[in-house]
């Protein structure tokens, strides 16, 4: 909490010395066709039992040119929104972050006496924690040597369940790529510190985060064709925190796992964007058509890297591990027979690339929205064909077979060996908004219903399998007077009910336990939101919980806004996590993908019989506040708006 | 069907009252022309005096209650000029004199065979137990707005009343326009494309400060007075439409003192509130020719050189104009809704233009809570737009937070007008369309 004060205290005078030398003051220009305005922010959290975890100094420049009539075009205009920033977390925790994070780790066996098993270890396996490269050999010696040393390195998901559970046990590398390339991800979780540090300055020209044209075309029916193209938010849906139907824009998890304001989280991408608005008529009170198309290059959530200071179901630290072992080997903590560490080497398991979009005019996304009000009822119908923002671990690959012969390789059904893909996904839904005045409350709803999504699945020979889903919300809003905190500005109350329903779920009971999707096959996350206005409302003190049912994790965020001027904002506020972090579920580690593994055991090449642990796929029944819940932060930003 | 018998009957009605039942010229001059023949007057009053401490209790009757209490404490003086003639339009006189013998009220207090104009023009009878329920019916469908106004810039100024402090400056575009009842802007009387059959739309964009910062407000109101207003909300910082809990229109507005059942005087349903006429007197009101006040050096940029009317008297919550003795109908509304934090408003309506020029709100207990008096600009006397318009023009307004010592200030620059107001403006999908 120190550290975090002078780091806090540190940011803000250098954010105000920057603010008073620069004079930083919105501008009109004299013909009022320019307006620029923007922010700056630093941003401090401090992490329980880490320390600084965000330390973000972000700069926001916003600019609209009003240009007016042009042809037969009417209100064009041009708008802009830049942005830079800089996480100093990186330099001031690179201990946990940085260039120094890591550490050699050792990596659990639970062992067995001499006698139980066969083969290599009929003359027992020792209970020990064994270093990195110290596990049964399947690698030929690489692992612990100087291209795959002991150093840098995490167990995986060890704030959550410190490793020792018995189940197989993964090590990831968790420094910046530049001070550590082992298990970065070629064009998808490869960022070198600075690409951490300061996200905007990457390939993708992030820096330009909104640049988009506005024109509207008049009709002679008095219908108009409004235009937007270029890199934009393209918001549906009507729910907070998590999202149903708002899936055009990917998003950024790395910036705060899932607490990050939307409209900030959002990734913005090139969209031709072009809405007909019928307006009212006969039978509707609004009527508009919505077409869209990303030309953009597609790209998927940013979900936090290996070693960055959030990663959304910590999947960036899986996929770093096993991207490492598919590249330079790895040691696996209870794997053969679930009782020994075990050298795997490259090639013979885990990530072997990521197959990040191409551009190709058929892999890009297009989407259509019919949006209306009819009777007071607001209500859309949208329907998205795009690729899917979730990576999607598809075996199936050619990996060497660690129990034949060296150099012996194959397609072996069952086994660890993956490429990460995006599917393409078909999303159809909609939704609604109305009021009941009985019970005075605003009601939204929405329902999705997709196809093409994939889910990790340890009965299919590639690990995994498609599915639809139908994921719905309903959400209630009312403003409530609590006389007694405040007799004459209302409360917020708002409450959301999130669902999930994947139709074709497979789970089955194995010998050792469940095989199958780790996914709840039905699954709820209700959020409760509390906000109070106080002094003008220039103080807002709120609370927002999240509870996810099936994984019983729940996030507490209690946070007070003070709007000190027109210009000075100050956030203090809390993230805490309470309930189950870790589960388990099926690891595939009794799987027999290899003949040679499968005579070593006595049986038949085949899947898995349900041994299971915590990691790594028992992240998907925790779910994104349970795989946090080592993670509770308080919180501090200030923001400067000109 | 339903839109082809609406106008069937509105026909009907027009060609109805249009003949048999057209309402008689005394009633007409009486109602809208009050000042003609007669100029209200006060024993020892006369035009020009100004009203303070040391003179107040002269003049307690033709002071609201309010008011007098302010003066008296020291905290304003007023100046007077002499009473003036507020003409509305002649086509919403016009349209009285057509269609309102045809207007009768329901048993739910709500109107029957009403078209445009004045609801009812006839000087309220004390003895008629629906006098009150009238009145607030021809203030409901007055001309406040004319049919469509722009308000643009509209600044909201939150003041700490011991002080004089400004707390915060809300910069607002704020928009009305009815989607019936029209007698100025074409099409008249209505738009043919109202399949929601809203009576009146409310638009307002915030233009500062930034955290608020293209935050969009749109209020639907329904020509069903027993329908509640459905309303969507923009937040910029959220960048999506947000559809608002409508029914909780005593909450504080943005943090400032009006409550949204407060603007333009009364903003919610007639049918929420039990009203009661409670007598005819002559009060001094802020009406006024702007052009001729002593105007505020903002807006400073404004591109017509338009300037606000300034604010004085303490913590600079009361406006910088001049009172004139007008005829007003006290009009006493009580909530009927038993945990409604109001316990009654006193409304004085000016007679002529039928605006609740000054208001004044009870807690529950009884005690003074607020005063909200709302300055009308004579519309041949303001922005070079609005001539001849025929529209008491909002033009400044004050909300006092007596009990807790705080005010809003209102400063407007209205002009009537149709440009930019049409039904698409007023649409949700306008709102994501303003949007970045």
């Amino acid at each position: 909490m120190k550290s975090m004060t002078k780091c806090f205290y540190g940011s803000l005078v250098i954010s105000c010395l920057a603010i008073y030398s620069s004079g930083v003051f919105a501008w009109t220009s004299e013909d009022k066709s320019w307006v620029v305005n923007g922010f700056l922010e630093n941003s401090t959290h401090d992490r329980h039992r880490v320390g600084i975890s965000r330390s973000r100094t972000r700069g926001q420049l916003e600019w609209s040119k009003s240009i007016g009539s042009v042809g037969i075009f009417k209100g064009v205009s041009m708008n802009g929104v830049l942005r830079a920033s800089y996480d100093a977390a990186y330099d001031l925790n690179d201990d946990d972050f940085g260039d120094d994070a890591g550490s050699a780790v050792a990596l659990q066996q639970v062992g067995v006496p001499a006698g139980v098993l066969p083969g290599p270890f009929a003359g027992g396996v020792p209970t020990a924690f064994v270093p990195w490269g110290g596990g049964f050999p399947l690698d030929g010696g690489v692992i612990g040597g100087p291209t795959n040393p002991n150093t840098g390195l995490a167990i995986l998901g060890g704030d959550l369940h410190g490793g020792n559970d018995g189940g197989a046990i993964l090590a990831y590398p968790v420094r910046p790529c530049d001070e550590d390339s082992r298990g970065c991800l070629d064009g998808y979780m490869d960022a070198d510190k600075q690409e951490l540090a300061a996200p905007e300055f990457n390939d993708r020209a992030d820096v330009i985060r909104e640049a988009y044209l506005d024109a509207t075309l008049p009709l002679q029916n008095g219908d108009e064709i409004n235009f937007r193209i270029g890199r934009q938010q393209v918001v549906w849906g009507r729910t907070d925190l998590f999202r149903v139907l708002d899936v055009v824009n990917p998003v950024d998890f790395s910036a705060q796992n899932i607490y990050e304001e939307l409209e900030d989280a959002r990734i913005p991408m090139g969209i031709f964007n072009m809405e007909y608005r019928a307006g009212a008529g006969d039978i509707f009170q609004d009527l508009n058509f919505q077409f869209l198309w990303k030309f953009e290059q597609a790209r998927p959530h940013t979900l936090g890297q290996g070693g960055s200071t959030y990663s959304i179901l910590q999947a960036g630290n899986f996929f770093r591990a096993m991207k490492t072992c598919w590249d330079v080997g790895c040691t696996v903590g209870n794997f053969a027979f679930g009782v020994a560490a075990t050298d795997f080497g490259p090639g013979q398991i885990g990530i072997r690339r990521a197959n990040t979009p191409d551009w190709e005019i058929d892999e890009t996304d297009v989407g259509m929205r019919l949006e209306g009000v009819y009777e007071g009822v607001g209500f859309s119908a949208n329907a998205l064909y795009y690729n899917s923002h979730l990576p999607s671990l598809r075996g199936g690959i050619t990996s060497t077979d660690p129990f034949a012969p060296p150099g012996t390789t194959g397609v072996f059904p069952h086994a660890l060996a993956f490429d990460i893909d995006f599917p393409r996904i078909f999303l159809l839904g909609g939704s609604a908004d109305f009021y009941l005045d009985e019970i005075k409350s605003a009601f939204r709803v929405e329902l999705a219903w997709t196809t093409g999504e994939e889910f990790a699945n340890t009965l299919r020979p590639r690990l995994f399998s498609e599915s639809d889903v139908v994921r719905y919300v309903i959400g209630w809003d009312r403003p409530t007077f609590i006389p007694f905190l405040n007799k004459s500005r209302a409360f917020l109350i708002s409450g959301q009910l999130f669902g999930q329903h994947i139709l074709d779920h497979e789970l089955e009971s194995g010998p050792l336990g469940k095989v199958g999707i780790p996914d709840w096959e039905d699954n709820w996350i209700a959020t409760l939101l509390i906000q109070g206005f106080y002094q003008n409302d220039t103080v807002q003190p709120r609370i927002i919980t999240a509870y996810d049912v099936r994984a019983q994790a729940a996030a507490v965020a209690p946070q007070v806004d003070w709007l000190i001027s027109n210009n000075w904002r100050l956030v203090v506020g809390a993230n805490f996590k309470f309930g189950t972090g870790a589960r388990e579920f099926d690891d595939n580690r009794s799987a027999l993908p290899y003949a040679g593994l499968a005579a070593l055991a006595g049986g038949a090449v085949g899947g898995s019989a349900g041994l299971g642990g915590f990691e790594p796929l028992g992240r998907f029944r925790s779910g994104p506040i349970g795989m946090a819940s080592a993670e509770d932060e308080v919180q501090i930003s200030l923001r400067y708006r000109f | 069907m339903k839109k082809i018998a609406r106008t069937l009957g509105v026909s009907l009605l027009a060609f109805t009252a249009g003949n048999a039942f057209a309402v008689s010229d005394e009633v007409i001059q009486q109602s809208f022309y009050p000042y003609n023949n007669w100029t209200p007057t006060f024993d020892g009053y006369e035009p020009g005096v100004v009203v303070n401490q040391s003179n107040v209790e002269k003049y307690k009757e033709i002071l609201d209650e309010a008011l007098y209490r302010f003066i008296s404490d020291g905290w304003i003086e007023i100046k007077t000029a002499p009473t003036t003639d507020f003409p509305l339009t002649s086509d919403y006189v016009e349209a009285t004199r057509k269609y309102s013998d045809a207007v009768t009220l329901n048993a739910n207090g709500t109107l029957n065979g009403y078209v445009a104009g004045r609801a009812y023009p006839q000087e309220p009878d004390a003895n008629d137990p629906d006098a009150g329920q009238k009145l607030v019916w021809n203030y409901q469908y007055g001309f406040n707005s004319g049919d469509s106004e722009t308000i643009e810039p509209f600044w909201w100024t939150y003041r700490d009343m011991k002080s004089g402090k400004v707390e915060r400056v809300l910069k607002f575009s704020w928009h009305f326009m009815n989607f019936n009842h029209r007698v100025t802007f074409e099409p008249k009387p209505e738009f043919a494309d109202n399949p929601g059959e809203i009576y009146r739309g409310i638009y307002s964009r915030v233009l500062e400060p930034f955290d608020l910062k293209d935050t969009q407000l749109l209020i639907h109101r329904y020509q069903d007075d027993t329908k509640r207003d459905d309303g969507w909300l923009y937040l910029g910082f959220q960048r999506r439409v947000r559809r608002l809990a409508t029914g909780q229109i005593t909450d504080s507005f943005l943090g400032s003192d009006l409550m949204i059942e407060d603007f333009e005087g009364y903003n919610g349903r007639v049918s929420d509130y039990n009203w009661e006429y409670a007598g005819t007197r002559n009060l001094l009101l802020p009406f006024y020719y702007h052009n001729e006040m002593e105007l505020s050096s903002d807006p400073a940029d404004d591109p017509d050189g338009y300037r606000f009317v300034d604010v004085e008297g303490k913590g600079n919550c009361f406006p910088k104009v001049t009172y004139q003795l007008r005829k007003t109908y006290t009009l006493i509304g009580t909530p009927k809704d038993p945990n409604h934090p109001i316990g009654k408003r006193v409304i004085n309506l000016d007679s002529q233009t039928m605006t609740m020029a000054s208001l004044v709100t009870y807690d529950k207990k009884g005690d003074l809570w607020k005063w909200f008096p709302i300055g009308k600009a004579h519309s041949d006397h303001h922005h070079e737009r609005n001539k001849g318009m025929g529209v008491a023009l909002d033009d400044f307004a004050v909300l006092i937070d007596v009990q807790a010592m705080h005010c809003t200030t209102l400063q407007f620059k209205s002009i009537i007008t149709d440009d930019v107001n049409q039904p698409r403006l007023f649409s949700v999908q306008n709102l994501r369309k303003s949007a970045r």
